[in-house]
């Protein structure tokens, strides 16, 4: 077979000529950001309503941990079924943002009412008892520190998922873990953190987790509708500099290096590359660019708990990267995109139960049902998943 | 000639198996060296440690004019020093390029941040025509190395290995499934490769060790039985007891 494109070492050209793909999405994305804009209910015709184009924002933050996932696994080799942990750990940073703000304007607003102007102690303490009085105290613990600071909490975005994949990485990969055991450490480590914040002195209000993310600190006045495609062309603008990151990444001698590392490791050792280094890059900026797709998903959901972290969220994410076909980006957003709607709209009760006389199919049940034998399907007929059909199209072209 | 690599008194044992007992071996630089003997002698043993793969349980492995100690270094570090190894199988990385195998072979800086910046400069790129001249796959550059024949993806693989520029080259059955044409073309690349440098070849097949030309040693339970000119080891009673006489 030849090769004609996606060569690190053949002439100078373009990279987006060089991945015409990109070009592709890139086009796709604008054009859909465009088309909800205009059916949305604030900005255009109202077709979509505010509920969908949340729905549609937080796919696109979904679509874009999709592409973290594939290019860690799909491209490097690692199987990661931690990413959600670093998913959630974006969120909870920028939720303990816009709930301790939010509360501060609220108690501050009934606050002076009085006669007397509250003391900075009196907002804090009241902020205190009104977040944590759920799990019982009236303190702000220490991580809360700077919670009013919106820089800082942004900075946590990055820097919180970032050092946890940096530590663990460094220690899982320096002791050379690999493959399916790599993979259970790292679901180890997503069911632990979630075990940790389900307690309620963790600090992060145990399984009520934090809530009342949709409403904005200095937006309260403006409608969801507004806010909502505000949140939806966030995450468009995220997916698509996302999409560029890892497809640049991915394209030259790096991308080269790494998807040797994902054939053959050993081989790729005595060529003189220290595999852990480029693994634990790989894993690192992948851990980063979830968690900050997760600091867009909260807002739009409007709640995060433990749950969210449990361990079958980082499995769902596999399984969507391996429908939509592994080593292509395109592929990882395909799947990501068309499960996770298919979910809502299934389990959400948007698609009609079939009464078929003798038996009732209950979408609610049988959804799950349906993913298994999807992906069983796919993995059985196609092993490049959905976005392999695309080689074919090109073929005949 | 000076010595490049010293191995002393090196012993191994695998769960109880001496692979390696007390092996004292060296290469100058440059010189061709075969190293023969029956399965099970060590020699795929000897080459996991001197490329790191395998930590001996005693003995010294020295490199260089420093003799730098390289039980020390991990693989990649003593990649980077300047010794390649080809392996028994043919291993390059079969879903990408000719081109791109020969390109992460080629002697550059090896860091996550380097190699994200990296663009084959003209040197580079005249550097891989060049190799892919001497190895004679210059037509398939641009094709998936998964779909070269076996002895292609061998001299692919020494292509790869040349490209690293390394001092000390430790190649693994380099002949083993290729046709005698194909036979003595890889005689001649190793033979051009060892004017320069130290080359180490591993092999079963006595023809291919003669058109070598060079000094041979033979290993026998993880020792050397004997070493010198292929006629003097082939006459020496112990080597046709344990290897020859069979």
């Amino acid at each position: 077979m030849y090769i004609p494109r996606q060569t690190a070492a053949q002439t100078r050209r373009s990279f987006l000529r060089e991945n015409p793909s990109v070009l592709w999405f890139m086009g796709l994305l604008g054009l859909f950001t465009l088309g909800v804009t205009i059916l949305s209910e604030a900005f255009g015709i109202g077709v979509i309503s505010t509920n969908l184009v949340k729905i549609l924002g937080m796919t696109l933050c979904l679509c874009l941990i999709a592409i973290a996932m594939d290019v860690v696994w799909g491209y490097c080799g690692i199987l990661s079924l931690g990413h959600f942990a670093f998913f959630g750990l974006g969120g909870y940073a920028i939720g303990m943002w816009l709930m301790y703000a939010r509360t501060e304007i609220v108690i501050r607003d009934s606050l002076g009412r009085g006669t007397i102007p509250p003391t900075e102690t009196e907002v804090s303490e009241a902020v205190a008892a009104q977040i944590f009085g759920v799990v019982g105290s009236s303190e702000l613990p220490l991580i809360w520190s700077f919670a009013g600071s919106l820089p800082f909490q942004l900075a946590m975005v990055v820097l919180v998922p970032g050092l946890l994949a940096l530590v663990f990485g460094w220690l899982a990969f320096r002791s050379r873990v690999t493959g399916v055991y790599l993979s259970i450490l790292t679901q180890a480590m997503t069911l632990a953190l979630s075990l940790y914040l389900f307690q309620n002195d963790t600090g992060l209000r145990g399984n009520n987790g934090l809530s009342g993310l949709q409403n904005i600190p200095g937006f309260l006045d403006v409608p969801q509708s507004i806010i909502s495609v505000w949140f939806f062309w966030a995450s468009s603008l995220a997916l698509g500099a996302g999409y560029l990151l890892f497809a640049w990444l991915v394209s030259g001698k790096f991308g080269s290096v790494i998807r040797a590392i994902r054939d053959n490791e050993a081989r790729v050792r005595f060529l003189g590359y220290n595999v852990e280094g480029y693994k634990l890059f790989v894993f690192t900026v992948t851990a980063i660019i979830s968690g900050i797709a997760g600091a867009l998903y909260y807002p739009q959901a409007g709640i995060i708990n433990p749950a969210e972290i449990a361990p079958i969220a980082s499995i769902y994410l596999a399984v969507w990267v391996a429908i939509g076909g592994r080593g292509r980006l395109y592929g990882a957003v395909i799947g990501a995109a068309l499960v996770s709607l298919l979910s809502s709209w299934l389990t959400g009760g948007g698609a009609p139960n079939i009464d078929l006389g003798f038996f009732r199919i209950v979408w609610t049940d049988w959804w799950l049902v349906l993913l298994g034998l999807g992906f069983v399907l796919v993995t059985l007929f196609f092993p490049k998943g959905i976005g392999g059909l695309f080689d074919y199209l090109v073929r005949k072209s | 000639m000076s010595t490049l690599l010293e191995v002393s008194g090196v012993s191994v044992t695998f769960d109880g198996f001496r692979a390696i007992n007390n092996l004292s071996i060296a290469i100058g630089e440059p010189e061709l060296r075969a190293v023969i003997g029956p399965n099970g002698a060590g020699k795929t043993t000897f080459m996991d440690i001197v490329t790191g793969k395998t930590k001996p349980d005693e003995g010294k492995v020295l490199w260089g004019e420093k003799s730098t100690d390289l039980l020390k270094l991990s693989e990649s570090d003593i990649a980077k020093i300047g010794i390649g190894r080809k392996f028994q199988k043919p291993t390059v990385f079969e879903e990408q390029s000719v081109r791109d195998n020969l390109a992460m072979a080629l002697k550059n800086k090896r860091g996550p941040l380097s190699v994200l910046i990296w663009k084959a400069g003209a040197q580079d790129r005249a550097r891989i025509e060049e190799l892919a001249e001497e190895i004679g796959l210059t037509e398939r550059l641009d094709h998936r190395a998964g779909d070269l024949s076996h002895g292609q993806k061998q001299w692919l693989e020494i292509g790869m290995l040349l490209a690293q520029d390394p001092r000390l080259l430790l190649v693994d059955e380099p002949a083993a499934g290729m046709t005698p044409a194909e036979r003595e073309h890889t005689t001649d690349l190793l033979k051009r490769a060892a004017k320069t440098r130290a080359v180490m070849v591993i092999e079963h097949d006595m023809e291919f060790i003669r058109r070598l030309e060079c000094r041979v040693t033979v290993l026998h339970e993880g020792s050397v039985l004997a070493e010198g000119s292929l006629d003097h080891v082939t006459k020496n009673q112990q080597v046709i007891d344990v290897y020859l006489g069979r």
